[in-house]
């Protein structure tokens, strides 16, 4: 996907928000976005989805299935958490099976049946994140994902910015309180006064993956109070959690 | 797009936003039909020029329930095109489900004279209402949130078009065509004698005609406006 000479301002009369933006964004690529608040991370985050239109310039090849991530998740719906994600299944033509297994992944169990309104803004997130998933995205584009996020949740984000890339999928990322030490191998690129600023990742987080052992599944009953913890520790000790079920 | 053709209509039920103008028909049946029977067509025909504004409205609540976010994910989801068409579609089918109970409900008070030619007086209440329902979600979308972006600006579309629409539909009008012929509709329904077929035909030509205009200003209007 490329922006070729991208420039964007929201109104008529206002300023340039972005100022001749040209990038690539290769296949299988990640690519953190940094920047103060106002930066303009957002308006480059949707003008990649597609959800803004460039004033001049074009962003082209853009993949077909874009899964985007906003950075507040609209949670001034009528419908539960299950509802949603299974009606915006239906919208999307997601594979059946779709939203119980994102459901799973991301800790939703226990909050299907809450209306999305009364969620936490932390769990509204994870809702925005499983919708964004639900179709495998050829792009997804995460806006702040780590925003109101609690421990276990945001250790599921690398895993998931991997997977998506290495199905091929390019990642989006923007950050703004340097978590993006859990993306290694991951683009800079950074926003300032309007304009990109794009840069090689660096050479210590491009070094080669260590070698992938032989695994074995382990499975593990914990107290519930203690679920959250037990797998923060299984995954700071290495090992892959890979679902958390009643 | 049926998925999102139901989700919203779904989120504008449950989200008690369709209460308001569900209110105004009840009120408007009440106006119209609790004085007495009257002929048929002549009782559809004003039914269908007052429903006019209160489908409008309708469309545009319809259309703003949804966060501008939640917007752009379907848009993103399906496309442009079938977002915007779904949003029209969702009004549609509300819009014809008002104009049923609309039509049905003289008959619960009695409101029609079934002394008069009952069968061409229901015929061309059926067509006035088809008549109306296509220009009022034209303009309930023209003035919705997507487009307009502001609520000021947004009600006032709203507000000045549906003033126009019986002020500019009044007999001796200076510019008729400027607006569709909802009252034009309801003035050749009036008539004791069954309107002849060309009246007809151009009726049916005007409104096809603003709606083009209308919704191809619409599709226009939402293809940088996500």
């Amino acid at each position: 996907m490329r922006f070729e000479q991208v420039w964007f301002r929201y109104a008529r009369r206002a300023g340039w928000t972005l100022r001749e933006v040209t990038a690539t964004v290769e296949q299988g690529a990640t690519i953190v976005v940094l920047g103060r608040n106002g930066a303009g991370k957002s308006t480059l985050l949707q003008l990649a989805a597609g959800v803004l239109r460039p004033g001049r310039g074009a962003v082209r090849d853009r993949p077909a299935v874009v899964g985007w991530v906003p950075e507040r998740f609209p949670a001034d719906q009528p419908f539960t958490a299950a509802d949603y994600l299974h009606r915006m299944a239906s919208v999307r033509g997601a594979a059946p099976g779709a939203v119980d297994r994102w459901v799973e992944r991301l800790l939703l169990t226990e909050h299907t049946g809450t209306r999305l309104a009364d969620l936490s803004k932390g769990t509204a997130q994870k809702v925005g994140l499983a919708q964004a998933l639900l179709v495998p995205p050829g792009l997804l584009v995460l806006d702040e994902p780590w925003e109101g996020l609690d421990s276990v949740a945001r250790t599921l984000i690398p895993d998931i910015v991997a997977e998506v890339t290495s199905a091929g999928g390019s990642v989006l990322v923007s950050d703004h309180r340097g978590e993006i030490t859990a993306l290694p191998g991951a683009i800079h690129w950074s926003i300032a006064e309007g304009t990109l600023h794009t840069s090689a990742p660096p050479p210590s987080a491009a070094a080669t993956p260590v070698e992938e052992e032989d695994e074995v599944v382990v499975e593990v009953a914990v107290r519930r109070s203690e679920a959250d913890r037990a797998v923060v520790a299984l995954r700071a000790a290495g090992h892959r959690v890979l679902g958390v079920r009643e | 797009m049926s998925a999102l053709v139901r989700m919203r209509i779904a989120g504008f039920v449950r989200g008690g936003r369709a209460l308001p103008p569900l209110i105004a028909v009840l009120v408007e049946l009440g106006i119209l039909y609790g004085g007495g029977a009257s002929p048929a067509a002549v009782a559809y025909g004003y039914s269908a020029a007052a429903l006019f504004p209160v489908l409008a409205w309708l469309t545009k609540l319809l259309l703003d329930t949804e966060p501008d976010v939640q917007r752009r994910l379907a848009r993103l989801s399906v496309g442009p095109a079938r977002e915007a068409t779904a949003g029209v579609l969702a009004a549609l089918v509300l819009s014809l489900l008002v104009c049923v109970a609309a039509m049905a409900a003289p008959w619960l008070f009695h409101g029609i004279d079934t002394r008069t030619a009952l069968g061409s007086g229901i015929a061309l209440g059926v067509l006035a209402h088809l008549l109306a329902v296509p220009p009022a979600i034209a303009l309930g979308a023209l003035a919705s949130r997507a487009v307009t972006r502001s609520v000021r600006l947004g009600v006032t579309v709203l507000v000045v078009a549906a003033v126009l629409v019986v002020v500019l539909g009044l007999t001796g009008s200076f510019a008729p065509w400027l607006v569709p012929p909802v009252m034009a509709t309801a003035r050749a329904l009036n008539d004791p004698a069954a309107p002849p077929a060309a009246t007809l035909a151009l009726l049916v030509f005007w409104a096809a005609a603003w709606c083009t205009v209308a919704f191809a200003g619409y599709g226009w209007l939402r293809r940088a406006r996500s």
